[in-house]
């Protein structure tokens, strides 16, 4: 019964609840379009344009403390100079009813101050004793580089509209985000983006990032619409990275998010 | 640092930061309006500033030394934050004396904007000899402050006339306000205040007031350096903590800045408010012996409440202070409350803990409320009260928090962190919990609704200096409460957010911009039973730019809107524009300022407040409802030196009205006119 009632929730309320974001963006509000690592794959492949060395990521979600509806998720990405691959899989659901997608990205860098990426993602729906549905979408996405410390970037996801064949009312979420982001020191991070979904409404988020000691940074954030509240945490050591994040939703709780990374 | 070196940093001070010069030339009355604008989120009629109004301006007439500052001095200056004041004091431990006050800008933590409040209230003076007390001295050498103020509505208002069918008005006084305060200092040693208050349409001398006004207040105190700190007999105020366990007086909370939301307390002080009820009357005193402090105090008062229907318990405290009609008079003074208790704190350079608790006993029992949502209202006729609270500073992190108690009812814990984390990033980090049973009645925590109880929530803010021109403000709060409440049959939550930005252009031109929305939940307004609850959204939009033409005049402009809506309901909107015209001359006898306003709002949801300038030590919000055009006029002219008059006229005028206000206080027309006259004489 709570499944159900979580199903129906999410579909009324969060059509985007597909995306799910590395922790690092997770805990600042969800707002990720200007950060830059691994995990941009998810909200903004230009992201990954900076990377020096591949590197591997791993990552879980639990929706709202519920014991079945999760995510589960892996990155990798690999630099030839400026050029950038990056790939991604994501599996979203319970076991009657799951979202798979994998993705393979291509981001370039331009002399350190522009990024520019392009995605093309293959999408499977499947429902239990109902049989799977698929479809195929392309994202885009910018950074560039103001001045020392501050970069704008913009991310438009799935802009043909692509859907899945002879199913209603599932969707792959039209989008497009802009942000911002400001190092105040080399301590401080401050990001935020503007986010319009097709069909919903318009989502401010912000996020802060303190780097405690240079292996231990704090995350805080909120987004304005739907209101929630984020936190986390991330440890750095050498070429193990470790993310801890959560989301607090006012009506449906916590969603805790997990992911550990691997630099070769 | 060496000595040079500080010459050479302060001439460069001199050098390249002159306009700041310019803020420190703000009228008394604007410089404190802008304070309690900044401080405070929900201006609304029913607060009372006046005894922050009057500490402000006794620190703009004695600013604080910064050689010689207290973190206790430093604290009564509301607008700055705990870790503001600790790097102003460090700042003097580290790099010796103050040598200007525009030193100040060496402190990272502190902004243009409390720069420029700040310099009203401090100066750098060197250590003089202390001089020998005589008892000619505590005459001569004092400081006297005698101020009346008398107003009036013009227009007549129905509670004053005699209604058809009975043999008098309702109202048993005159239409006239009357206010009468001294005040006695000296050096900061030695003081006494006395207020006696009439409100409109209360008694003053006539046949059944023979002792004259409705409302007298006094004290007197004694401020020492040795084991006594403080003594004070009279009418007191006490602010410990987070004040969840005892604050009297008023608290600011979430406001558009991060200083308010941990709160500083003063411990015991003067009270100096004509609010008749939140103060306590008897005997206090703080004691410090090394680093312990003891405070014990007690009061006996006398409250307006009205009695249940039987007539044997308390069905409701009334503080609104108001005795003009037969039933407020035989409500006056009908409980008798005795309070006593203790609080003692441990000192230490970064640490404080204090612990309090106090007993409240009342001769009549509170009755059980009626209602479901009042089930869990205190009751009977006494009440103790324990608590803990504790604050910290560990480098440029602040840790504040306070847990209290209640007997027989429940518990409540306030915890926040305020930290900047770079010189131009500051974050506050706040959780509460307040138990639907705790009660407290000096309970001014921060809290959504109007008393620190049955609630939870976390509250967020973030403060972020771009350069010297832009900086940025916001919160976020979400709030939960588990019980039912007035209008509220259910369990509920909301949340809030604000966020403001400011651009400093050049010392002339300030523009500043505000978003706030408030999202909570309310019974629907066809209260069918068992129909569930209804969205509020309430979110406000105002624009403002502050100009100054020239070094007298200077000009403010506001528009501010409102969107109210609930549940399915359209919409409702509210419009306010107003101009201000401020004219302070360098040096003049004559000072003032003029509002001229134009304001729509749909219904009662969407009135707006606006802070108004008014005669020194006094305030005034008013809402902004209806339609029509808002007028004042705010005058002061020094007489002689230490003899200054006050004058205010203001008119609302509506539109398309035929009545102002309701019931006692309504007044056939359209328009509503207040006029004020205020005389000071300090000698």
């Amino acid at each position: 019964m709570k499944c159900i009632c979580l199903i129906f929730i999410l579909f009324h309320t969060t059509v985007i609840a597909q995306i799910s974001p590395g922790p690092r963006s997770l805990s600042m509000g969800s707002a990720g379009v200007t950060l830059k690592d691994v995990w941009s794959l998810q909200h903004n492949p230009a992201g990954i344009a900076g990377i020096q060395r591949p590197i591997f990521a791993v990552g879980y979600e639990r929706h709202f403390s519920d014991q079945d509806l999760s995510t589960q998720k892996a990155v990798f990405a690999v630099p030839f100079k400026q050029h950038v691959f990056g790939l991604s899989i994501e599996r979203y659901g319970l076991s009657e009813y799951s979202e798979q997608s994998a993705g393979i990205a291509y981001s370039r860098n331009f002399s350190g101050a522009l990024a520019l990426s392009i995605i093309l993602k293959y999408h499977q729906l499947s429902i239990h004793k109902y049989g799977s549905a698929n479809a195929i979408s392309v994202d885009a996405g910018m950074q560039y580089r103001l001045n020392d410390k501050v970069w704008i970037g913009t991310h438009i996801s799935n802009p043909s509209n692509s859907k899945y064949q002879n199913v209603s009312g599932s969707i792959i979420p039209v989008s497009l985000s802009l942000g911002v982001s400001f190092e105040f020191s080399d301590k401080v991070l401050i990001i935020s983006d503007i986010n319009k979904v097709l069909n919903a409404t318009i989502d401010t988020k912000l996020g802060i990032e303190y780097k405690l000691i240079n292996w231990f940074a704090l995350r805080g954030g909120m987004s304005a619409n739907p209101f929630k509240q984020y936190a986390g945490f991330g440890f750095h050591y050498q070429r193990f990275a470790l993310d801890v994040a959560s989301s607090s939703h006012p009506d449906l709780g916590y969603s805790p998010n997990l992911a550990f990374s691997y630099e070769f | 640092m060496n000595f040079n070196c500080k010459c050479l940093v302060f001439i460069l001070f001199l050098v390249t930061i002159k306009p700041i010069n310019a803020y420190s030339q703000d009228d008394a009355t604007d410089v404190i309006e802008k304070i309690l604008d900044l401080l405070s989120r929900d201006p609304s009629e029913d607060q009372d500033y006046s005894d922050i109004v009057e500490r402000l301006n006794y620190y703009m007439k004695h600013p604080i030394d910064l050689n010689a500052a207290t973190h206790e001095q430093l604290k009564e200056l509301i607008f700055i934050s705990p870790v503001q004041i600790n790097e102003i004091l460090r700042h003097s431990l580290e790099n010796g004396s103050f040598m200007d006050v525009l030193e100040l800008q060496s402190i990272r933590s502190l902004d243009m904007e409390s720069i420029g409040l700040l310099l009203n209230f401090v100066r750098v003076s060197f250590p003089a000899p202390l001089k020998d007390l005589t008892i000619k001295k505590l005459i001569n050498k004092a400081d006297h402050d005698l101020m009346i103020r008398v107003g009036r509505i013009l227009e007549g208002q129905s509670g004053f006339s005699k209604a058809a069918n009975s043999e008098e008005a309702n109202y048993q006084g005159s239409a006239l306000r009357l206010l009468t305060r001294y005040r006695y200092n000296f050096s900061n040693t030695l003081a006494a205040s006395l207020n006696m208050e009439k409100d409109a349409g209360e008694q003053f001398f006539n046949k059944s007031k023979t002792n004259g006004f409705d409302f007298y207040s006094g004290n007197i105190s004694f401020r020492g350096s040795g084991i006594v700190k403080k003594l004070l007999i009279g009418d007191y105020a006490l602010q410990f903590g987070q004040g969840l366990v005892m604050w009297s007086g008023s608290g600011f909370g979430k406001g558009a800045g991060i200083s308010t939301i941990a709160k500083q307390d003063f411990g015991l002080k003067p009270y100096s408010s004509v609010n008749e009820s939140m103060f306590l009357r008897g005997v206090s005193g703080t004691f410090k012996y090394r680093k312990i402090s003891f405070t014990p105090f007690a009061s006996k008062k006398n409250l307006d409440a009205s009695l249940t229907d039987q007539g044997n318990e308390i069905s409701a405290v009334n503080i609104s202070g108001l005795h003009r009609t037969k039933s407020e008079i035989d409500n006056k003074a009908r409980l008798s409350s005795s309070i006593y208790g203790a609080h003692i704190q441990l000192n230490s350079r970064s640490l404080n803990m204090g612990f309090i608790s106090y007993q409240t006993h009342f001769n009549l029992p509170f009755s059980a409320g009626k209602s479901l949502y009042e089930q869990y209202d205190f009751r009977g006729n006494s009440l103790t009260n324990l608590g803990m609270h504790y604050d910290y500073n560990f480098r440029n992190t602040y840790f504040f928090g306070e847990m209290a108690h209640s007997k027989n009812g429940g518990s409540a814990f306030i915890n926040g962190i305020m930290s900047s984390l770079s010189p131009r990033v500051s974050i506050v980090l706040m959780h509460r919990n307040y138990a639907k049973n705790y009660h407290s009645f000096f309970n001014q925590s921060v809290s959504e609704a109007s008393n620190a109880v049955n609630e939870s929530g976390f509250y967020s803010a973030l403060a972020l200096k771009f350069d010297s021109k832009w900086d940025f403000f916001t919160y976020s709060d979400f709030f939960r409460f588990p019980w039912l409440k007035f209008r509220v049959n259910g369990p509920s939550s909301g949340y809030e957010i604000l966020a403001q930005i400011n651009y400093r252009m050049n010392k002339k031109l300030k523009l500043s911009s505000r978003f706030k929305q408030q999202v909570r939940e309310e019974n629907p307004d066809d209260n069918i039973a068992g129909s569930g609850l209804e969205t509020v959204d309430k979110q406000n939009y105002r624009f403002e730019i502050i100009y100054s033409i020239n070094d007298r005049f200077s000009l403010r402009n506001r528009a501010e809107i409102v969107r109210f809506q609930k549940g399915e309901a359209k919409y409702e909107l509210g419009f306010l524009n107003y101009q201000d015209i401020i004219y302070k001359p360098l040096s003049s006898k004559l000072s003032g300022n003029i509002r001229f306003g134009i304001f729509d709002t749909e219904s009662f949801n969407s009135r707006i407040y606006a802070y108004e300038n008014d005669v020194l030590y006094s305030y005034s919000v008013p809402a902004y409802q209806g339609k029509g055009v808002r007028f004042y006029i705010n005058a002061r002219y020094t007489l002689v030196r230490g003899f200054d008059l006050w004058l205010r006229y203001s008119l609302t005028s509506y539109y398309d009205q035929k009545n102002v206000g309701s019931g006692d206080d309504q007044i056939r027309g359209n328009k509503r006119s207040d006029v004020r006259l205020q005389i000071r004489y300090q000698f």
